[in-house]
């Protein structure tokens, strides 16, 4: 490479015009001056013919690059292929159709969403009902024997009314022993409660019937964790039990233990229809009606 | 506002496509390979076309079409661009002192140009393309790299000296002579 240390001043500013000259970017006052000094410095013109050299050199070698004509003709096909003023081939007026849909489902969802949030919350509350009674009754206070009572001794405690449920409880309830059946109540409510007692699997599972106070459970596909048979099971989870409740004419029903959620809709799933249907026999609602009218004789005060 | 006068895919054709070889030509030489390029300039018109309703008829679209063009490359390059030597070049002392009369070859054969062109970085090889190929001015160049003016006379200067070095270094190594420079009695006048 060749060192250059300009003696003129004047060769030096005007080589530092050369780049704006090539590129027709000076002021007219100014081209004058370096054309001025172009026809007298030949060393100056060189450099400029060298400069030029090099761009027209670019502009053919850049010129060679010849476009493929199937790019062209791949991009025209795309183009017409596709919808301006678009998103990604999506139009605009059904982007806007979207986004007004998305709003409708979405302020909908938000409503069903609300919706189903209170009724969760109707479903624990219901829930609680039986979970209260399981973990006072059989776990805390621990009311069945070790070895269960025989089936006549739990008749006679449920009482002509409830004990032929007794028979539904044991042919459904696959796995688990019957330790105790009796007809119990918590300080402080006025509920009564039927409750078996059972164990099986390693633990105390607890099916609990108690009559409703006009009380329901909420009315909504989403809330329900299974239909089995016509009967819809709900479930909770509640003071470290999982609970599932399910409803009959005039009864809840619940199943309660500390087993997985999924053994105790399997298990709830079994007992359920049954228990319903003994429930909703004319016969026990006749018998109870009966036992209602006829006062705290005909059931040693329960009325539940 | 979701509804836009409807555009007419003739209408974008006859004001885009003229433009595709000039297109093509700088997409190819700023990309490290042919696919590169290729796939650079159908982003380009992909992307035109589906925003061609905002572009205005009358103006200009072949500035446009860089526009997206250089944003595009942009948008893939910029992670792995080192800022650091794009500032060692764009501050160098004065250097005309020093590199100005690099030999020119008298013949310059295009692959040599195109070898020497691809050893100059990439900062520098768009201003170059940009004035020197496509002849824009430097308002529209700053106007579509988004460069300030300064920047973009003092990349285009380094970027014409660069390849000027690059391609005597490319001539002399396949043998070619630059050519002769006259005695320097009587540089000035």
């Amino acid at each position: 490479m060749n060192v250059l240390n300009f003696n003129s001043e004047q060769c030096a500013r005007i080589r530092r015009q050369l780049d704006a000259y090539l590129s027709n970017e000076l002021l007219v006052e100014t081209t004058g001056e370096v054309l001025r000094h172009l026809e007298s410095c030949e060393a100056c013109l060189r450099e400029l013919e060298a400069r030029t050299r090099v761009r027209d050199a670019l502009r053919r070698a850049a010129a060679g690059q010849t476009p493929p004509e199937e790019l062209r003709q791949s991009i025209q096909r795309q183009i017409r292929g596709m919808q301006p003023g678009s998103f990604g081939g999506f139009p605009r007026l059904a982007w806007a159709l979207a986004i007004a849909l998305i709003v409708v489902v979405g302020g909908v969802a938000t409503e069903q969403w609300i919706a189903v949030q209170r009724g969760r919350r109707v479903v624990a509350s219901v829930l609680a009902i039986g979970v209260a009674d399981h973990v006072q009754c059989a776990i805390k206070g621990h009311n069945y024997p070790d070895v269960a009572n025989p089936p006549e001794k739990l008749r006679e405690k449920l009482g002509p009314q409830y004990a032929g449920l007794l028979e539904v409880v044991q042919q459904k309830l696959l796995g688990f022993e019957i330790l105790e059946a009796h007809i119990c109540s918590i300080p402080g409510s006025p509920r009564k409660y039927v409750h078996f007692i059972t164990r099986g699997r390693g633990t105390i599972l607890s099916v609990i019937l108690t009559r409703r106070d006009g009380e329901h459970l909420p009315d909504s596909r989403w809330l329900v964790s299974v239909s089995s048979g016509s009967v819809d099971l709900y479930e909770a989870h509640l003071e470290g039990m999982n609970a599932e409740g399910f409803e009959s004419a005039e009864y809840f029903g619940f199943v309660v233990s500390d087993l997985s959620q999924a053994s105790m809709v399997k298990i709830a799933s079994a007992l359920a229809p049954s228990l319903k249907a003994a429930l909703d026999e004319k016969k026990l609602t006749t018998e109870t009606q009966r036992s209602r009218r006829e006062g705290a004789e005909a059931n040693g005060g329960l009325i539940i | 506002m979701f509804f836009h006068p409807k555009v007419r895919v003739e209408d974008f054709e006859a004001a885009a496509m003229p433009h595709f070889p000039d297109l093509y030509r700088t997409a190819r030489l700023l990309a490290q390979d042919a696919s590169e390029g290729e796939d650079l300039v159908q982003e380009v018109y992909l992307e035109a076309w589906k925003s061609f309703h905002r572009f205005q008829s009358g103006t200009n679209c072949r500035a446009w079409l860089f526009k997206i063009l250089f944003h595009r490359l942009h948008h893939f390059r910029r992670r792995w661009v080192k800022a650091s030597k794009v500032e060692a070049f764009e501050n160098p002392e004065d250097q005309d002192s020093v590199i100005a009369e690099t030999p020119v070859p008298q013949e310059i054969r295009d692959e040599d140009v195109l070898k020497a062109l691809e050893k100059v970085p990439i900062e520098f090889r768009e201003v170059v393309l940009l004035a020197d190929v496509q002849e824009f001015s430097y308002k529209e160049i700053a106007e579509t790299m988004k460069l300030p003016l300064g920047t973009v006379m003092s990349r285009l200067s380094r970027g014409r000296k660069l390849l000027r070095q690059e391609l005597a270094g490319v001539a002399q190594s396949f043998g070619i002579t630059p050519g002769k420079e006259p005695p320097r009695a009587g540089e000035s006048a």
